[in-house]
């Protein structure tokens, strides 16, 4: 589905990912794990082509994205949840959900509206409120809909499960499982391995800007050794739930 | 102080409060959405003033014409100085400071062209040719024709800016842009365009307020600047980002250089000459104690940002 060759992209001058390739296949829910400042948020960047981008290719279904405007990609049906200000915060619930149909023709919008509401009802009755005000959970949940709104047939999650209690996180994880039953294809930073390989199918390790190790969840999961390796020293925090670099 | 004078002062603070609003609200927009404090929309004031006065030379005396002429000049003169200097200065990641220079450069050089032009065309001190009438008169109120065009003009303007901006994609889409850059960008909303749209908008603006001003005093190369300062305070009152907020900071600062002047004037001698340094003060005690303004008054989601 979308197919990264040799990518180096960073910010500034600085490179972060070091000539880094691989696969998102279709369908699947991948993970992308790797300690602080491996490069898995730099790829979700260079995917919607936010940073820059010093040399490589990245496909979508053979098409090249490297070079095209964000809202262009956007408009290819690639949906990215930043992890900071994912949402409108001064605006009002529906006003975020109807920024999220947007991209829809006019006439699928409301229907598009209702089925969300249908799955998150929760949002709806927080419609009139200022989104800034919505609890961690609540927040997350209206980030992943202004994305799935456009009806995406990919979606780029970084760290979907930051700062939210674990029974919250679950429920984020448990949402993005529904959204994979609708054929979205799934891209999901996440600093705790543990936790989402429990959902995921697949798993990438980036180390240091590039690959470290690739394989499905269960083999990372069964092979806890293998990957506390990859991920490096904070790895054993991580499994634990907690990264003592971040507050 | 006595009731006529009293009754003056309002009607004029109302006649000025809303020209500022009208031009304050365009400080407010370009400074949440473009992020940029703009000192060149003076300049786009005056331009439209001008715009509006050779129209009404040539003879035409529709107001609706004379102030759509204004609009139209205001929006190009707006949308070129965003795509010839804010825009290239922007892709080039300079600092605030450098944006905010450059607007006093933009103003400088429309000032000075405005200057050239009204030489060469003898253009200085004159007025929209629209002849002054009383047209209501009840003891000590008096209203004028100007007074008729230009308040509510302004309110109307003002009214459709708010609903344009809280009621229609277009205005969402600005809000979105203002609230966070960066997420507008990924979801998809064409930035350039809606900033191109925010541009258009605000210079348009502008200039009607410029026709405005130019229906009840002398048109001049300097109008705008002149009134600048007064506007920057409103829009400080409403924290630069809060719209009612800035409507209503535009009528307090016209209060205060009206019904407020005129009260000390009257009763502890101070004297008239003092007004210009009224939104100096209001600037200088609004940073000081209350930087946010007017914001969290009206915070409810409908807010530019906070």
């Amino acid at each position: 589905m979308i197919r990264v060759e040799s990518l180096t992209a960073g910010y500034g001058k600085l490179e972060i990912l070091q000539g880094l390739s691989l696969a998102f296949a279709e369908g699947q829910f991948s993970a992308v794990l790797g300690p602080n400042g491996s490069g898995k948020s730099t790829l979700m960047k260079a995917i919607m082509g936010v940073n820059t981008i010093f040399g490589g290719s990245i496909q979508l279904k053979g098409r090249e994205l490297v070079g095209l405007r964000t809202e262009d990609i956007s408009k290819m049906g690639i949906a990215y949840v930043p992890q900071r200000e994912n949402i409108f915060s001064e605006m009002t619930v529906l006003e975020n959900l109807q920024l999220g149909v947007r991209s829809l023709p006019r006439e699928r919008r409301q229907e598009a509206l209702d089925e969300l509401l249908a799955l998150f009802p929760i949002l709806g009755r927080r419609q009139a409120q200022r989104a800034g005000l919505l609890s961690g959970g609540e927040h997350q949940m209206l980030a992943i809909a202004i994305a799935w709104l456009s009806r995406p047939s990919i979606m780029l999650l970084d760290e979907p499960s930051a700062g939210l209690a674990p029974a919250v996180a679950g429920d984020v994880f448990r949402v993005l499982q529904d959204l994979r039953r609708q054929d979205i294809t799934l891209v999901v930073v996440e600093q705790n391995a543990r936790r989402i390989l429990q959902y995921c199918d697949y798993a990438f390790v980036l180390r240091e800007g590039q690959l470290a190790f690739e394989g499905s969840a269960k083999a990372c999961l069964n092979d806890e050794e293998t990957i506390k390796g990859y991920l490096g020293v904070h790895e054993g925090a991580a499994l634990a739930g907690r990264d003592p670099t971040r507050p | 102080m006595p009731t006529a004078l009293l009754v003056t002062s309002v009607v004029n603070t109302i006649q000025i409060g809303s020209l500022y609003a009208l031009m304050a609200l365009g400080i407010t927009l370009t400074f949440s959405v473009i992020r940029l404090p703009n000192f060149a929309h003076a300049e786009y004031v005056t331009v439209g003033a001008f715009a509006a006065l050779i129209v009404s030379l040539s003879g035409e005396v529709n107001p609706f014409v004379i102030m759509t002429a204004a609009f139209v000049v205001g929006a190009v003169v707006a949308l070129v100085s965003h795509l010839a200097v804010f825009k290239p200065l922007e892709g080039r990641n300079v600092s605030l400071y450098t944006l905010i220079l450059s607007s006093f450069a933009v103003g400088l050089i429309l000032r000075y062209i405005l200057f050239m032009m009204a030489d060469y065309f003898n253009l200085f001190d004159t007025r929209i040719r629209i002849p002054l009438q009383i047209i209501y008169r009840e003891g000590p109120l008096i209203l004028t024709n100007v007074f008729a065009w230009v308040a509510p003009t302004s309110i109307v303007l003002v009214l459709l800016l708010t609903t344009l901006l809280n009621g229609t994609p277009l205005g969402r889409e600005m809000r979105a842009l203002a609230n966070s850059p960066s997420l507008a960008r990924v979801i998809g909303i064409p930035v350039e365009r809606v900033k191109n749209y925010t541009w258009v908008l605000v210079g348009g603006l502008a200039g009607v307020a410029g026709a405005l001003w130019g229906l009840q005093t002398a048109v001049s190369p300097l109008m705008g600047w002149v009134a600048i300062l007064s506007v920057f305070a409103a829009a400080i009152l409403g924290g630069l980002s809060s719209f009612s907020g800035t409507i209503l900071g535009a009528y307090v600062v016209a209060f205060s250089e009206n019904t407020v002047m005129l009260f000390l004037n009257f009763n502890f001698g101070v004297d008239l000459a003092y007004k210009p340094a009224i939104p100096f003060f209001i600037i200088i005690v609004v940073l000081l104690i209350r930087p946010q303004g007017f914001t969290e008054l009206f915070n409810r989601g409908r807010d530019l940002q906070r």
